[in-house]
């Protein structure tokens, strides 16, 4: 929290009416007129104002080649907003907004653009008070991270020790490796002070994976039985139907191992992994998935527990769907994966012994992420053997997305004169106890760079540590051919022989 | 939906349970119960407000019509639904007529959540004490609007004397986007100020509170002054030093703040509807000590805050109000948590309300009943008298 806000008299911890607010401060968006600034960025900003979570001073200032002015980019910005808010569209919130949306012109490579962009964030010092606050959101093309970064120093846009503070927001990927990893870790600190880096997953920005710290660590039903004594496998399930969309070039360097496994896989481990922090801030929470991610290891056979799919041709949705190869400029021979399904271990007192399946993949029959953990069965069953035929392993699963929620899964008998054991679920929605317009992960990631809350944000090291783990699988995988499936399917069929040999199934999401 | 005509509680009972059922045995997150009470005539607005806010913090929702208590016969009649035109949730509304209307409670109280908290919202004028509703005994949060009694200011002090914690009032809630603006203006300000001057309308409550918040948190002079064009807060200005600092609404959806050597800043501050001023209570169901400490200021009724948060219910029969108004002016009975009665004291003066120097409780004491009548008083001092009630 910014000092000045502790001092400040009207505020006072037990007044939860009033919201925490960001000092006056400019965001501006590099790439401003991108894909990702179109349908998430000027949404959550503008969701942001209509909560009345925006400063008195806020300026939203772009940045991009085409030739544009201050209304040209205040007309894009509404209608975004119009298109991606999740809050309804009032007009007197976007008018305020709009007096306050700027656009600077210019390419990356441009030293008069990034001299202007200087000049009006000079400018809005004295027009809206923002006292140097700025935090660059770079929403550009990975590859031109070096060239805004190099700007950025150049102009003296990040100075530490400047008057107020100034952060940067980046995207993933965060390298394709942990040697470009590092690479880039050292350039954006080289510019900024590592505490003003904030690297976006947002998937942590996402409220039900906020709700793992609450069901974890503010219950006592959980935590005794969250070990190896009582629980027996974890599966995590990253699934989305739709294909590779317009990013043919992107992805098919990536994969799904680089571009989920990586980052938002590895994240949903850490966070079901990790012991308790010894409190709920930045710095207490990185300690502990760190600590977690370093004890991360890969199975010795990685032929049967690390599965590479691509999908071809098949029938999604009532749809017939193309395969992987006859998308759009994919090149024929590609060995890109869509798919990874892979077996971790985690070495600690707590896990050792309890494998970890985190699977992701495209085409897959629906968009689905979930954390299920799969418990052990009763030690004894004092029924007979027909009884509990139909009784698996009692469950405990976080919807991530959609339908947030948690369901747990239990043995109940059925009505009757018989004794006989079945499986019954039990469902919490999220959505219907606090059906509070739940905000959008964006929204809350935006919003926490602004007030400098670095929570949800993982760091360089834990960056670093996932490549780590990433990084024998690729390699492992560079030589060999992905198994296909078929687009509409729940992946091949050597993932489930993957779960099948360890005499286990794949939960069906 | 269920309509059930002179019923009974049992009845409406089974009938929520049938509609749970046939809503697809869904297990609900219900967080908490609301129970609105409301008098007929403002039945749909009530309705309206509590929807709203009941699609936003999902909750079993019961309303509470209490009728003609004269009427010579109890009757019942309820409404049940699930997913209709109450919200998404679990409604019933409660039309109760005749002494049944004293007896609420026996309608209600197997209605509530099981082990959920319960939220009391009076739509109309408070209760004078709320001790006197045994739909307010039993909640853990106690809703009312003292801009519904003919005399808000006189009834914003009952609150105060009658004050136990888990008690807030809308006219706090009304007072957020305005705290949320100026507190995000003073993130900016080095130093404390040294006056503050709060402009609204006469006999605004909100602005009493707004003031007695400010004096807490700052301890400097904060005075109301009447802007009289609209009833509501008009602005509020803040000298320091030289320097002045004010947040001034232009508009029904906006507010400018001004300070010397800054350029002036327009700020959405819109009037919320009651839906969201409800909203705002269920969200957070703990009790507010910020309002304790901004309504004990200003009532000059030190450590509200502090006082043991139960009440026991005292048995009050409108019916019997002959006996007592005859008696005189209204006053708290004896064994209620409250300075303000205490041995004679002269009539409280309102701090920072110019015009309201007579509006003591006393002085005020004819409004304060609930349009109902039940809230009308007659001090009996004795605490359960149930059997007495000659039913
Ligand atoms: N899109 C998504 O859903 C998504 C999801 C996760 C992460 N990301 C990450 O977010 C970042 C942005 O993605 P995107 O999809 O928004 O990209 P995009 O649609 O290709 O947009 C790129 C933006 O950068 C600007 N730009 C490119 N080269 C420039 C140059 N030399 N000088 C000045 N401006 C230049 C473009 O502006 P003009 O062309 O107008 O000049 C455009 O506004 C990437 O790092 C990506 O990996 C995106």
């Amino acid at each position: 929290m910014a000092p000045t806000v502790s001092t400040n008299p009207l505020r006072d911890p037990r007044d939860r009416r009033l919201p925490r607010l960001p000092d006056a401060s400019a965001l501006v968006v590099f790439g401003a007129t991108g894909d990702l600034a179109r349908k998430k960025l000027i949404p959550a900003v503008y969701d942001l104002a209509n909560r009345g979570l925006l400063p008195p001073g806020f300026v939203l200032l772009g940045f991009a080649r085409r030739d544009w002015s201050d209304d040209d980019f205040a007309q894009f910005a509404r209608e975004s907003a119009e298109k991606g808010a999740r809050t309804p569209f009032r007009e007197e919130v976007w008018d305020r907004l709009a007096s306050s949306v700027r656009f600077v012109q210019g390419a990356f490579d441009d030293d008069a653009a990034f001299d202007r962009l200087v000049s009006t964030l000079e400018e809005l010092e004295s027009s809206h008070g923002i006292a140097g606050n700025a935090a660059f959101y770079l929403s550009v093309p990975p590859s031109a991270f070096p060239v805004v970064l190099k700007q950025m120093q150049r102009t003296n846009l990040a100075a530490k020790g400047a008057s107020g503070w100034r952060r940067v927001v980046i995207e993933k990927p965060f390298g394709h490796d942990i040697a470009s990893a590092r690479e880039l870790n050292a350039l954006v600190d080289d510019v900024f002070t590592p505490s003003g880096v904030y690297r976006i997953d947002h998937y942590l920005g996402k409220e039900t994976v906020q709700n793992l710290f609450a069901l974890r660590f503010a219950n006592t039903l959980f935590e005794p039985i969250w070990n190896s004594q009582f629980v027996d496998s974890v599966q995590i399930t990253m699934a989305e139907d739709v294909g590779i969309g317009t990013r043919a070039g992107f992805y098919d360097e990536t994969g799904a191992a680089r571009d989920v496994l990586q980052n938002h896989l590895l994240q949903l481990l850490a966070l079901t992994a990790m012991e308790e922090p010894v409190s709920f801030s930045a710095e207490t929470i990185r300690t502990e998935k760190i600590k977690v991610l370093r004890a991360v290891s890969l199975p010795d056979d990685l032929d049967r527990y690390a599965v590479r799919g691509q999908y071809e041709q098949g029938w999604l949705a009532g749809e017939r769907v193309a395969g992987y190869l006859d998308e759009k400029d994919i090149p024929a021979d590609s060995h890109t994966e869509t798919y990874a399904a892979v077996r971790f271990g985690i070495e600690t007192r707590r896990w050792a012994g309890v494998p970890f399946y985190l699977r992701t993949g495209k085409r897959l029959p629906r968009r689905v992420t979930e954390i299920a953990i799969v418990f052990k069965k009763a030690p004894h069953l004092p029924f007979d053997q027909t009884d509990t035929a139909e009784l698996g392993n009692n469950q405990l699963v976080i919807r991530v997305q959609p339908d947030e929620g948690v369901t747990l899964k239990f043995g109940s008998k059925v009505p009757g004169s018989a004794m006989e054991v079945r499986d019954v679920a039990m469902d919490f929605l999220f959505g219907e106890a606090f059906t509070e317009a739940l905000p959008e992960a964006y929204e809350r990631l935006i919003l926490d760079v602004l007030l400098g809350d670095a929570t949800l944000f993982p760091n360089n090291a834990e960056v670093e540590e996932s490549w780590r783990i990433i990084d024998p699988l690729e390699e492992h995988w560079a030589s060999t051919t992905p198994h296909r499936y078929r687009a509409g399917s729940w992946g091949p069929a050597a993932a489930d022989d993957m779960l099948g040999a360890d005499g286990r199934r794949w939960r069906r999401p | 939906m269920t309509t059930l005509w002179d019923t009974t509680g049992s009845e409406v009972v089974k009938a929520l349970a049938a509609e749970r059922r046939a809503a697809g045995a869904l297990a609900f997150g219900l967080a908490l119960t609301l129970v609105a009470v409301v008098d007929e005539k403002n039945v749909s607005e009530a309705e309206g407000a509590a929807t709203l806010a009941a699609s936003a913090h999902p909750c079993r929702l019961l309303i509470v019509v209490r009728r003609q208590i004269d009427a010579p016969h109890p009757r019942l009649d309820a409404e049940v639904s699930i997913g209709g035109r109450l919200g998404p949730g679990e409604a019933v509304v409660m039309r109760m007529s005749g002494r049944l209307a004293l007896h609420a409670e026996s309608v209600v109280l197997p209605l509530l959540a099981p082990d959920a908290p319960v939220v009391t919202w009076w739509h109309d004028e408070p209760p004078t004490r709320i001790a006197y509703d045994p739909l307010g005994v039993f909640a853990d949060r106690r809703v009312t609007d003292v801009t519904a009694a003919a005399d808000p200011l006189a009834a914003l002090h009952q609150r105060a004397t009658d004050f136990v914690p888990g008690d807030t009032d809308l006219a706090w809630t009304r007072l957020t986007p305005w705290r949320t603006l100026l507190a995000a203006a003073f993130d900016q300000l080095g130093d404390r100020p040294d006056t503050v001057v709060v402009q609204a309308g006469p006999a605004n409550p909100s602005a009493q509170l707004f003031a007695g918040w400010l004096r807490n948190r700052l301890g400097v002079p904060v005075t109301v002054e009447e802007s009289g064009r609209r009833p509501d807060i008009t602005g509020v200005v803040v000298h320091l030093g030289g320097e002045q600092l004010a947040i001034t609404r232009t508009d029904a959806r906006s507010a400018t703040i001004s300070r010397s050597g800054f350029p002036d800043r327009v700020l959405p501050l819109a009037a919320r509807g009651l839906g969201d001023l409800l909203a705002e209570e269920l969200r957070r169901i703990d009790d507010d000590d910020v309002f304790a400490e901004a309504l004990g200021t200003w009532s000059d009724l030190p450590d509200l805050g502090t006082r043991p948060p139960h009440r026991e219910h005292v048995w009050h029969d409108p019916m019997n109000i002959s006996t007592t108004v005859a008696g005189g002016p209204v006053s708290v009975p004896a064994g209620a948590p409250s300075a303000a009665a205490d041995s004679g004291a002269p009539p409280v003066t309102l701090p920072g309300a110019p015009d309201a120097g007579s509006a003591g409780p006393s002085g005020a004491a004819p409004g304060l009943g609930s349009a109902t009548g039940l809230g009308a008083t007659r001090p009996t001092g004795a605490t359960r008298e149930h059997e007495a009630d000659g039913r």
